[in-house]
């Protein structure tokens, strides 16, 4: 569910402003460390998975309008160039910040331990996570659907040049669209904080995760990018149930195979 | 001879009395890698971000057969350009059916199948602490222990696949590239098999990439987990775009900027990588276009001043 709320926000980034996000690994990474921060500062769990995220779509407002704002005609060479410092920046600033060793981090005592699902005995936090996640997904979903916003931003994957004639401003969609990707992807990392603790390399190892899911789910494809964000989890899970060294290569694996198959990805039509 | 290759000739010679022998066979290695992904990137137009995993895959595959078997420096260099065409091949096939960000996308998303393995397979590859003691062995009495030895072989190799660019880029097949980096579908309906070319192009560049990380492993004796991951690919993109991609020497231009940038200021500061994330930031939104055109640029501000 988590690799979907990343892929998704990708998604959002790379389908309307057609920049490949770099930094989108490392958005994540800071919203599991503001998370921690936060949480220690207020000693409350809830008001740091509210703000931390908030931070995350503040920086990525910030960095979309700084920089990314004129770069849209500059080429993918550029932007990925840029989108790549950034990320090299931010996982830096991370370490100088908060140190390069990795801290583990509690979830709220509420939701500690498990539950017996009577088939299974699950941790409480992860079934949270699982839901929340889900409800996030589910409420991005019926932005784009079901909003006059959610029905501008679909129209500007579609046809950016249209959305413009039609008096809108497309720069303010873009930044908007930035900065809610952000979020996802700050949501996502507060999230994961409890489960996997923090460590400045994480935020890498989500990016190469959440293009996969984009990959698959084709570019500016919600529904696809929460199928293969899915499909990606499960096969994960599965892996490395029985070979745990593997897990990591596996969802590229699966990512190669389905490509071979389908170049176009699971749901895409480009 | 022309201008170009005197000077590049003089610098060869001059390089080593300037800068440590170590450093300046870095600077043609990374120019040779630079060279491979400049046919992508500047010639046909691909943007490709996983050219750590045919740089990483020939250093480990070309140092792990160093390391076990008495194979020559000229074997190894073999090996190195089988196994980056080869592991080109397999990724290419897969990218090239796709096009723009989806392509990005994909070469980066295999490069990190190709780190996660090297980094699970830890009996062969050392995983994170890298495979170390990949020896120079010696050739026809001349030892490459020596570091101005070895210098010289990998400037000649460089030599070689800078002249072998050359006449790529000078040949149809060259034109082919520049015709669909300009206009794919046209290039497609003239005749010529866009996905093939495409794939071709692709293997070449992963044969320069192998090429290099060979020379690099044997530089250092050592094949670090970093060679393959992503940071490397970022590393030789930035390398090829301020250096000026699409011209045949942009890439070599690169490599002295980005060697001698991250060599300075790997001394600084620990924190390096930010610093260097910081250039690559200003590069984008002060200097694009890369040396080359900054000085085209000087040149006519010049002349305008003069008169």
């Amino acid at each position: 569910m988590l690799y979907a709320l990343m892929g998704l926000g990708l998604s959002l980034i790379t389908g309307i402003l057609n920049i490949p996000n770099f930094a989108h690994g490392a958005l994540f990474a800071v919203g599991a460390y503001l998370l921690v921060s936060t949480v220690n500062l207020f000693g409350n769990f809830w008001v740091g998975l509210v703000l931390a995220p908030v931070g995350v779509a503040l920086l990525g407002l910030l960095i979309e309008y700084v920089g990314i704002r004129r770069l849209y005609k500059a080429g993918h060479d550029y932007q990925l160039l840029f989108t790549f410092g950034l990320s090299l920046i931010l996982a830096e600033g991370i370490i100088i910040i908060w140190g390069p060793v990795g801290i583990s981090h509690l979830p709220p005592a509420i939701l500690r331990g498990g539950v017996d699902l009577g088939f299974t005995f699950y941790p409480k936090y992860r079934l949270f996570v699982m839901v929340l996640a889900g409800l996030l997904v589910l409420a991005t979903w019926l932005f784009l659907e079901k909003t006059r916003y959610g029905a501008i931003m679909r129209a500007g994957i579609e046809n950016k040049e249209m959305v413009s004639l039609l008096g809108i401003d497309i720069h303010w969609l873009f930044t908007i669209a930035f900065a809610l990707g952000a979020y996802l992807a700050g949501i996502a990392g507060a999230l994961t904080a409890p489960i996997r603790g923090l460590s400045p390399g994480m935020g890498v190892d989500m990016l190469g995760i959440a293009f996969v899911v984009v990959a698959l789910g084709g570019l500016g494809n919600l529904l696809g990018a929460i199928a293969a964000g899915l499909l990606i989890g499960v096969a994960q899970a599965l892996v490395a149930a029985y070979w745990t060294e593997a897990s990591t290569a596996v969802i590229y694996a699966v990512m190669a195979l389905v490509l071979l198959v389908r170049p176009q990805g699971l749901f895409g039509i480009r | 001879m022309k201008k170009s290759t005197i000077l590049i000739l003089l610098s060869i010679v001059l390089l080593p009395f300037i800068v440590r022998p170590a450093i300046a066979s870095e600077i043609w290695i990374f120019a040779i890698f630079g060279l491979g992904l400049n046919l992508l990137l500047g010639y046909t137009g691909l943007l490709s971000f996983g050219q750590s995993t045919f740089f990483g895959s020939a250093a480990y595959v070309a140092g792990w057969l160093l390391k076990h078997y008495a194979i020559n420096v000229f074997f190894a260099l073999g090996i190195g350009v089988g196994v980056g065409a080869l592991s080109a091949l397999l990724v290419g096939y897969l990218c090239v059916q796709r096009s723009g960000l989806y392509f990005i996308m994909l070469t980066f998303a295999l490069n990190q199948l190709f780190y996660f393995s090297a980094y699970q397979w830890t009996s062969v590859t050392g995983g994170e602490d890298g495979m170390p003691g990949v020896p120079r062995p010696e050739f026809l009495g001349v030892d490459f222990k020596n570091p101005l030895n070895y210098y010289a072989f990998v400037s000649l190799v460089f030599l070689f696949f800078l002249y072998l660019m050359k006449r790529i880029v000078e040949s149809p097949l060259g034109k082919i590239l520049v015709a669909i980096r300009e206009n794919e579908v046209r290039a497609g309906a003239v005749g010529y098999n866009v996905p093939r070319f495409k794939l071709l192009a692709f293997v070449i560049g992963g044969a320069f990439s192998g090429a290099a990380g060979v020379l690099y492993a044997m530089l250092f004796g050592i094949v670090p987990l970093e060679s393959i991951s992503f940071v490397t690919s970022g590393n030789v993109v930035f390398a090829t775009l301020i250096g000026g991609s699409g011209s045949l020497y942009g890439p070599i231009i690169g490599s002295f900027v980005f060697i001698w940038l991250s060599e300075s200021v790997s001394t600084l500061w620990a924190r390096w990588p930010l610093l260097l994330g910081l250039a690559f930031v200003m590069v984008v939104m002060f200097f694009r276009g890369g040396v080359v055109e900054a000085w085209h640029r000087l040149v006519l501000k010049v002349n305008a001043f003069r008169n």
